[in-house]
């Protein structure tokens, strides 16, 4: 290219400053989206507002991406993801961006508020916070047996303030929704190497075994995990085989799909295995040197799990079962994906270690690219610690004594039974009138006053839990709350991420730090030794004052400026469990369980038909309650533009099995439960027809059908000059919602887990959602 | 130090940075969009024939005498194909064109975009990445255009050693990524352009990277 003169270039410069002056009069100005300020600044580009912002993390789902708050004269305008962060990379998903929903929700709770008319009715009385805690803490100061206070809440570990308030109070019924989401997977992984969960280093695969998953829908790490599965797929061409019983956005991305009948996955990954040993394809010096079983005993404990049998049952033919055996064992580094797919079952725990056994018999734990274990910090409980109050039959049900993440299937059960008496009930974050399953013995528990005499819901919403409770204490939302927060890392580095308010508090809202400490001085006694914190830091520090690296780079102050904190030379420390073993028992993979042994349940890893799966009558089809990128669970339900994106969930049939019934495209349909107890039994629907279901299967959208939580979670508009609605609250899209009835079915969804029963895998106690045999019929 | 920089005067200095902002902030236009018949009529005045001459760019007959209107709405044809498709288009991205050293190939939002987000970052650029890529060249030409704005702005307040730095930003910038793929970019807008307007223009971007260079 022939030189250009610097003069010449200049005058052009000085040239089309007139240029573009005269022609941005007209409005074709480039990057309408883009406005770039010197010196750190952002600004609004069509107000010329300055824009201040922070770095926080999410809790719109449980990846807990770093986000950044975009404020404009002290209302959040944006949410976008933190570059810094490790985990999501600076990107985002639409839950995450859709948070300022939840922040400015028209239907927001910002006062305390105490029942008016019966339980359920919905009428309330405003009362003061002073109103508002003397209640509380009275009730609470007049239990008569300690454990008879009773906390609910959807993750233990990341709601450390409601295992501290609880166990402050003496009570050891600190309660958590694990149980619906991943139980049967953190006890599978915990009895088989010692640490609750897993994280596949998918980004550095060749080869990747997914057994059910649909990580780019959901998963545990969801942005973080999804970039470096596809990072695999693309840089390191990594082949991608998927078996499921749907057509997701994760299988419709691999390179092989094979629907599997339902339940079936353990049986699938045991042949799989068969395979691997009878053919001699397994790595001796690893099962030699780093299980408990010998590998002629594994390849004799095998031999009656061959590809024939599972052909039968599965429906994988045995050839493609021996050729993608054969692939994953001589492919390296390979790894598995289960997320919390493959466990959903009543033998969960057992699918989940036939599947564990694929990564260990073929040497593919804890090494780059192959299956590793979950890397995250840990953080230390502020002194002084309130001490364990012991186990009680709600937190670990003696029917169930493996499992570690507790049975909330069962609880509501228990308490009608009186298992457990309650004196008070507080609900936090787990909108167990939604999430759980057998949802009319739920509501039967919560609305009765005699098994629960008085329940306090701190959440900033009516949710459905939150519409039984006798007092509403208005909590800030995440964008408004502190926490510390620490995920197992999918960089495979551990790091240590803030929450902090992007915004305050809004109007009389109050994060559950203040909550607690508040009740707990009025409570007084012993219990205040544990919140006499002056200000919320002093928390905080306590909790990270196990991370040496983090407190030297600054603690606190280092991560409200940064957001997130790693060591910055770390690297991957890729089986390190050869200098200290593995966390059980014999210090290796317990292939074969000590503590499933000793319980009286089958020790290696094996396969046990789900009844009633095997013989399906001809108008009998299985249920799959499914999540969808735009909503997770009961989190998002309120979110406006989340809600666009999904606001109902007919039911999916292959078309093949629904012409046999007779039904056709967006057929008014009734599903009804065939057997199991639980109180509802039937639910009505339409049909969606599609190819992409096993025939055998029918499947529904989880995260929408909401019968609570406020206008937007039930498809309604709320116009945007409501008297009711406080200012701060007011959004002008709100009178846009357009799905009100959208479809057939009611525009915002049906709540499909009404009518599955209270199932649980009795080693891991978590739910069995797969399994609910109904029948189809055109109404 | 270039002796350009440092014999000129404060204001002859604050103009040249005005002018480097005036050329950014023009062809950052012409490669985000589609042209404007404002657009048209501004780049055919007597005036910017021949400045543009002097630099090598002549447009046809058409493009100087033909209705302007008419005119945007042809170059707006080619601009979609040439940079939007459907079908085969060049992606005015920096990482389509440089290759990262993990990379096996160049990629949409690689290793260099990164880079790019990097820069602005420490350059005090607050991007608001809604919708486009950090690396894409409007976006890219822009933030050069601020710094040089701003390094205008210093030079009028007599703020020497700022706009030092700021001039020294852009430099860097221009060495590490405008350098590395505008001469590329340039080609093949030159060999697939069909009009004399994009066949200019991608001359300019080509050559621009030259304008960072010390005297």
């Amino acid at each position: 290219m022939q030189m250009i003169s610097r003069r010449d270039f200049l005058k052009l410069g000085a040239a089309s400053t007139a240029v573009l002056a005269i022609e941005s009069q007209f409005g074709a100005i480039a990057h309408a989206a883009e406005q770039l300020v010197e010196g750190g600044r952002s600004v609004n580009r069509t107000s010329g507002l300055p824009r201040s912002f922070l770095p926080s993390t999410c809790t719109q789902c449980p990846a807990g991406c770093g986000i950044i708050g975009y404020v404009e004269e002290s209302r959040l305008v944006k949410i976008g993801g933190n570059t810094k962060h490790i985990s999501n990379q600076g990107a985002l998903c639409a839950r995450g961006q859709a948070g300022i929903n939840a922040l400015y929700d028209p239907n927001r709770i910002l006062k305390p508020l105490k029942r008016a008319g019966s339980r359920g009715s919905g009428e309330w009385t405003e009362i003061s916070w002073e109103e508002a805690l003397t209640e509380v803490s009275g009730r609470i100061g007049g239990i008569a047996n300690r454990n008879e206070f009773v906390m609910l809440t959807d993750d233990l570990g990341r709601d450390d303030l409601a295992r501290r308030f609880t166990w402050a109070l003496g009570s050891g019924n600190a309660l958590e929704g694990t149980g619906v989401y991943n139980a049967n997977k953190l006890v599978a992984t915990q009895l088989t190497w010692g640490r609750a969960g897993d994280m596949p280093d998918v980004s550095s695969s060749k080869y990747i075994l997914s057994f059910g998953a649909n990580p780019m829908e959901n998963h545990t790490e969801f942005v973080g995990f999804v970039r470096r599965l596809v990072d695999g797929m693309q840089d390191n061409q990594a082949k991608v085989v998927v078996f499921d019983v749907r057509l997701t956005n994760t299988s419709a991305k691999s390179n092989e799909l094979y629907y599997t009948a339902p339940g079936t996955y353990g049986l699938l990954a045991l042949s799989m295995a068969q395979v691997i040993m009878q053919e001699g394809l397994y790595d001796a010096t690893f099962i030699d040197r780093w299980t408990n079983v010998s590998a002629a005993d594994l390849t004799r404990h095998l031999a009656q799990y061959t590809p024939e049998r599972a052909e039968a049952e599965t429906g994988v033919s045995a050839s493609v079962i021996r050729r993608i055996a054969a692939e994953f064992a001589t492919t390296k580094p390979a790894t598995t994906l289960t997320d919390s797919m493959a466990s959903s079952y009543s033998n969960g725990v057992q699918a989940e270690r036939a599947v564990m056994l694929l990564n260990i018999i073929t040497g593919n734990v804890d090494t780059r690219g192959g299956y590793c274990l979950p890397r995250e910090y840990t953080l230390a409980e502020p002194a002084p610690a309130p001490a364990y109050p012991g186990a009680t039959v709600l937190s670990n049900p003696p029917a169930n004594p493996l499992a570690s993440q507790q049975v909330i299937s069962r609880t509501m059960e228990a308490i009608q039974k009186r298992e457990q008496n309650v004196g008070v009930l507080m609900s936090h974050r787990y909108n167990i009138a939604y999430s759980n399953p057998d949802l009319g013995t739920v509501q039967d528990v919560l609305k009765d006053e005699t098994l629960v005499p008085f329940h306090v819901a701190v959440t900033p919403y009516e949710t459905e839990t939150a519409i039984y409770a006798d007092i509403i204490l208005p909590e800030a939302t995440y964008l408004e709350d502190w926490d510390i927060e620490v995920r197992p890392s999918p960089e495979q580095v551990p790091f240590v991420s803030l929450r902090q308010p992007v915004v305050p508090a809004l109007k009389e809202s109050k994060t559950f730090f203040d909550i607690t400490r508040e009740l707990a001085n009025r409570i007084g006694g012993s219990v205040a030794q544990y919140f006499a914190f002056k200000r919320v830091d002093d928390y905080l520090k306590g909790r990270i004052a196990g991370i040496g690296g983090l407190v030297g780079a600054g603690g606190i102050d280092y991560l409200k400026q940064h957001g997130v904190w790693y060591e910055p030379t770390s690297r991957p420390d890729y089986g390190s469990y050869a200098s200290t073993g593995f966390a059980t028992p014999s210090g290796r993979i317990e292939v074969y369980s000590s503590r499933m042994a000793q319980h009286g349940y089958d020790p290696l890893p094996s396969y046990e038909a789900i009844a009633g799966l095997g013989n399906l009558h001809e108008n009998d089809m299985v249920l799959t309650i499914f999540d969808t990128a735009a909503q997770f669970d009961s989190r998002t339900g309120n979110c406006m533009w989340l809600n666009e994106i999904e606001h109902n969930n007919p039911v999916w049939m292959n078309p093949e099995t629904a012409h046999a019934l007779g039904i056709e495209e967006g057929d008014h349909i009734k599903l009804t439960r065939k057997d199991g107890e639980a109180k509802i039994r039937s639910l009505e629907s339409t049909a969606y027809l599609t190819e992409g279901i096993h025939p055998k299967v029918v499947a529904m959208a989880n995260g929408v059908g909401h019968t609570a939580y406020g206008a937007i979670a039930q498809g309604e508009k709320i116009p945007y000059d409501d008297p009711e609605i406080p200012v701060e609250l007011r959004d002008p899209n709100t009178k846009l919602v357009w799905w009100e009835h959208h479809g057939f079915n009611p525009g915002h969804g049906v709540n499909a887990k009404q009518i599955v029963p209270a199932l649980v895998d009795p080693v891991g106690g978590g739910q069995a959602w797969g399994e609910v045999v109904v029948t189809v019929a055109k109404i | 130090m270039s002796e350009g920089q440092h014999g000129a005067g404060e204001g002859q200095r604050g103009d040249e940075a005005m002018a480097r902002a005036g050329v950014c902030r023009l062809l950052a236009r012409v490669f985000s969009n589609k042209p404007s018949a404002e657009l048209v009529e501004g780049l055919r005045e007597a005036r910017m024939l021949e400045v543009l001459a002097s630099l090598g760019v002549d447009f046809d007959q058409g493009f100087i005498s033909g209705d302007a209107a008419g005119e945007a709405e042809s170059l707006g044809i080619e601009y979609t194909r040439l940079f939007v498709g459907p079908g085969e288009h060049i992606a005015p991205h920096e990482s389509v064109f440089v290759r990262g050293q993990a990379e096996s190939e160049p990629r949409l939002w690689g290793e260099a975009t990164a880079a790019v987000a990097e820069f602005y970052r420490e350059a005090g650029l607050e991007v608001d990445t809604a919708g486009e890529i950090p690396d894409h060249i409007g976006i890219e030409l822009e933030a050069m255009a601020e710094l040089a704005a701003a390094e205008a702005e210093r030079h009028e307040r007599g703020e020497t050693a700022e706009a030092e730095t700021l001039w020294g930003l852009q430099q860097r910038f221009a060495w590490e990524h405008l350098a590395r793929w505008l001469p590329d970019f340039g080609r093949a807008v030159a060999e697939q352009a069909q009009s004399s307007f994009y066949r200019g223009m991608a001359l300019l971007v080509g050559g621009l990277a030259e304008l960072y260079e010390d005297e």
